[in-house]
């Protein structure tokens, strides 16, 4: 009898999987970490319940939204064409600059390791660096506005496209590259007839992309002082006129999907037909 | 016998070889919009060196750092790290749901096409107004903070996790379907196995957007290494906040190291540990 329950108790404990062990490990790790962090932080989760009202204030304020505001108050088309237009700048002069720095910091075309070095660094400390410390030293050095802001979004671009433009230079195919040097071609030549060819789609596609990026960032930056619509948003949200604040709010969301549509549209024929050939 | 000039094969020439024409055509549409957007940004060339000249005065007056100061910005700086850490995770859990709800292969048309125009909605706000919206609520502090870290994930997360989840293979979930498996156990061993190391690699990239978006919204409110430079910079105590943007490029660069080795651990082995 002793021996048959014996054995029947023994097979009924199926000790849990090594996987499942693991796993319930992970798991109670990320929970034990996370909770440990939220006390440390004062992190009250139950605020979301006990608070809720007042984001229901909010909504109450901001709700019905004055859209009248869209088309009583024409300065904002001013802003609106302010923040496109610091978003394009910022993406083309910060571009282009990237564009010839990252011949500097790809391996292959670089004039000298130790330039690509520091052109590597320079990248990765700006783009470590959060936009509006360096909005902040331009605004000291430019005044406050929407030019201010541009050149912090073409920095923003630099150390955003040189390591993208350096990596797509280090990936092309050498053998171009050899094919046009065996001609006797100078290295600028090399540059300018077997390398430029090679990443041009995807510099443009990047470019397209730095795009979306920067009207977003154009808005933020807006927001501490940039001007554009940001400005106008952070301005209505100060004096508390909540319907203008959501009017707003919906004017940059058809904003930034509008000009993601377009630059989507303009991008698409742009790498189908053969100009960039 | 005399011929039309435009018949003989030199004049029938166009002015300009065809191959030139689109790309000079990109060219004056690029430099008229340059030029229109450089008159609305108030572009002042002329001011340009002398502005750059009076930037790089100002840098001079951020060295050499407070390293002083440095003791006073370890707690600041862990408050940033665990902000993000705390939402990261809050995002991940409700991005999931929010992929689930708009992904094609498993929720309905309504919920997919709610789900998904909520997900665009917010990608197109910028982080720094929905913690505005959330600071207007709900004051200042940790709160709003990570609730606005975890709302900003969504519009990132909750669209790579749709996509993930709609490019799974129809044939995974109908042989686990066919077996009398429900809804939810359909996502438990078909959807969550197959994406889990997209999900993971998406959401460690996140945890890295998340800290640099916390130092920004350090800056409004939250607290955090980012409060502690904007004070500073109001204070005007530039080598202060230059110890502050040390400590904050040291976090980032930290963040991007350890996101990029563990997600090449995840892509590589499909699993963390």
């Amino acid at each position: 009898m002793s021996a048959t329950g014996l054995s029947v108790s023994v097979l009924a404990y199926v000790p849990p999987s090594v996987l499942f062990r693991r796993r319930a490990a992970i798991i109670a790790g990320v929970v034990a970490f996370v909770s440990a962090a939220g006390i440390y932080l004062n992190f009250k989760p139950w605020m979301l319940f006990t608070d809720f009202h007042h984001l229901v204030r909010l909504a109450d304020e901001m709700i019905p939204p004055n859209v009248a505001l869209l088309w009583r108050k024409t300065a904002l088309y001013q802003s609106v064409a302010e923040t496109v237009a610091m978003a394009f700048l910022g993406t083309l002069v910060g571009g282009v600059v990237a564009f010839g720095l990252a011949f500097v910091a790809a391996k292959n075309t670089t004039p000298h390791p130790w330039l690509r070095s520091v052109a590597r660094l320079g990248f990765g400390v700006e783009r470590a660096t959060p936009n509006f410390v360096v909005l902040l030293i331009l605004f000291i050095a430019f005044g406050f506005g929407p030019y201010a802001a541009m050149i912090a979004l073409a920095i923003g671009s630099v150390g955003m496209f040189g390591k993208l433009f350096a990596d797509a230079i280090e990936q092309i195919d050498p053998g171009p590259c050899e094919a046009v040097a065996s001609v006797g071609a100078n290295p600028l030549q090399v540059i300018r007839y077997a390398v430029i060819p090679q990443v041009l789609p995807s510099v443009v596609a990047n470019g397209f992309y730095a795009f979306d990026v920067n009207m977003r960032a154009a808005i933020a930056l807006g927001v501490y002082g940039g001007g554009g619509i940001g400005f106008e948003l952070q301005l209505a949200m100060k004096v508390l006129r909540y319907p203008d604040v959501l009017a707003l709010i919906l004017l940059v969301i058809v904003l930034i999907t509008g000009m993601e549509r377009v630059s989507d549209l303009i991008r698409r024929s742009l790498l189908r037909s053969d100009i960039l050939k | 016998m005399n011929f039309p000039t435009t018949g003989s094969p030199r004049s029938a020439g166009p002015l300009l070889p065809l191959r030139l024409r689109k790309p000079l055509l990109v060219l004056i549409v690029l430099g008229g919009l340059v030029v229109v957007s450089a008159r609305l940004c108030k572009v002042d060339l002329a001011e340009f060196v002398p502005g750059l000249a009076k930037g790089v005065e100002v840098l001079r007056f951020f060295f050499p750092p407070d390293w002083s100061s440095l003791q006073e910005m370890v707690g600041p700086a862990l408050v940033t790290v665990l902000l993000a850490a705390v939402a990261t995770p809050l995002g991940v859990l409700l991005s999931f749901f929010f992929g689930l709800a708009g992904a094609r292969n498993l929720s309905p048309g309504w919920l997919r096409s709610t789900a998904r125009t909520l997900i665009g909605v917010e990608r197109a706000l910028p982080e720094i107004i929905v913690l505005l919206l959330l600071v207007a609520a709900l004051g200042v502090g940790p709160f709003p903070g990570v609730l606005a870290l975890a709302i900003g994930s969504v519009g990132m997360l909750g669209k790579l996790f749709a996509d993930a989840i709609e490019e799974l293979d129809a044939k995974v979930l109908e042989s686990v379907g066919s077996v009398g498996a429900t809804h939810s156990q359909i996502i438990r061993f078909a959807v969550l196995p197959e994406v889990m190391p997209a999900l993971l690699s998406h959401s460690i990239f996140r945890f890295e957007v998340n800290l640099r978006a916390s130092v920004l919204l350090g800056a409004v409110g939250a607290g955090g290494i980012g409060f502690e430079l904007q004070k500073a910079m109001a204070l005007l105590e530039y080598e202060r906040a230059m110890m502050a943007v040390l400590v904050t490029l040291l976090l980032v660069f930290g963040a991007e190291r350890i996101s990029d080795y563990l997600r090449r651990r995840v892509l590589d082995g499909g699993k963390l540990a």
